[in-house]
């Protein structure tokens, strides 16, 4: 046990929670899953593509609901983005004394805003690429094309505003791949941060992401 | 692999099996949500969008539900857990680490020990051959790490997990 934060209230343990609660884990893992199959596997913009990111987008809404009315160690209350701390911390990984905190560590809880926000961009991006369309209708539409039926290939909007439309097409093509770029480095330097901090606390840390309890009975 | 350990097995089964209810629940929240959402904005008003507003409404409420009442069981779970710990006779265990937890030093730790076995101020100082201005002050500190008010708030600290129940 590293010596206690006075300024967490008392009687909290100041480690992170063991186990993690079951919301937490489910959309931890779910994205996880999520990334690496439309970052690395998917066909970029098919149906299955699409579908992934729909599931995504429900869980990352379930854990931002989850950040505002869950337990203590899930709000986004108690690991609020503070860049001082999480440098302080860094330096203290440096010297092989890293503190404990009873959530996210103020390193850790950077690297989870940062994925956030990735993931925000590359859903939002997605949405409009695929024109809020559900997976569903698009798959429909696919069937209908390949079926001979072109009508849905017809942009509703006059040819004024289709030069615009696709230099905004571009610029969101840019920025989902970009940001699902950022999030495949990000997520790589997430498992670095989570083997180093496992390391130095000699305490596994992804078990209670995944289940059961580290305290032996 | 005890009794109580797979008690709280079934209970975690149980919390997994709400929340993972909960995430298809969002998952068919977000997929309906996309659906109408041409239609309710589209319309808003026509019998047809406000049923499917209704829909929505309920879905939502729903997954509030299913995070509230899972909030409540995870709740109810620690609170089983650490009464549990401390009924298996493992008080001196959670006094020990408590007090490491807040970072009480050794002596704060001895003083702190003897109070909460009911011994007064005098006694305290006679056990330990100090003046009883210093095991004064060593309290003073050793409520103040922990956070309590006074001796009466840090004997309840232990106990009042032994007492499991709202008072009436």
């Amino acid at each position: 046990m590293a010596t206690p934060k006075s300024r967490h209230e008392t009687g909290r343990a100041h480690s992170p929670p063991d186990p993690w609660d079951p919301v937490v884990r489910i959309s931890h893992w779910t994205l996880a899953a999520a990334v690496i199959a439309n970052g690395l596997l998917t066909k970029p913009g098919g149906t299955i593509h699409i579908w992934i990111g729909w599931v995504a987008l429900g869980l990352l809404a379930l854990r931002f609901f989850w950040g505002l009315f869950g337990p203590a160690e899930a709000r986004f209350s108690s690991f609020l983005p503070d860049p001082r701390a999480a440098v302080a911390h860094l330096l203290q990984l440096a010297r092989g004394k890293p503190s404990e905190y009873p959530s996210h560590n103020p390193a850790a809880s950077i690297m989870v805003y940062a994925l956030w926000a990735c993931l925000v961009a590359v859903t939002a991006t997605g949405l409009v690429m695929t024109g809020g369309k559900s997976p569903v209708t698009i798959a429909e539409e696919k069937a209908a094309v390949a079926a001979g039926d072109w009508s849905v290939l017809v942009d509703q909007d006059d040819s004024e505003h289709a030069s615009e439309d696709n230099d905004a097409g571009e610029i969101m093509e840019e920025i989902h791949e970009t940001a699902a770029n950022l999030l495949l480095i990000l997520a790589l330097l997430h498992v670095a941060g989570v083997a180093v901090e496992s390391r130095l606390l000699r305490r596994n840390l992804v078990r209670p992401m995944i289940y059961g309890r580290a305290r032996n009975k | 692999m005890n009794f109580t350990s797979l008690r709280f097995r079934r209970g975690r089964h149980e919390t997994t099996a709400l929340a993972t209810f909960m995430a298809l629940q969002s998952i068919a929240a977000v997929f309906f949500v996309g659906d109408v959402f041409a239609d309710l904005v589209g319309d808003l008003g026509s019998p047809h969008s406000l049923q499917e507003a209704f829909v929505v409404f309920v879905l939502v409420l729903g997954i509030f539900l299913a995070g509230w009442q899972l909030r409540l069981t995870l709740q109810r779970m620690r609170d089983q857990e650490r009464a549990l710990d401390t009924a298996r006779g493992e008080l001196s265990r959670i006094v020990e680490n408590q007090f490491e937890e807040w970072g009480l030093t050794p002596a704060e730790r001895d003083v702190g020990l003897l109070a909460l076995k009911g011994l007064d101020l005098a006694e305290i100082a006679e056990m330990r051959g100090a003046a009883q201005g210093t095991v004064r002050a060593q309290l003073t500190r050793i409520y103040a790490k922990a956070g309590v008010s006074g001796r009466h708030q840090f004997a309840a600290w232990f106990v009042e997990d032994l007492l499991v129940g709202k008072l009436a």
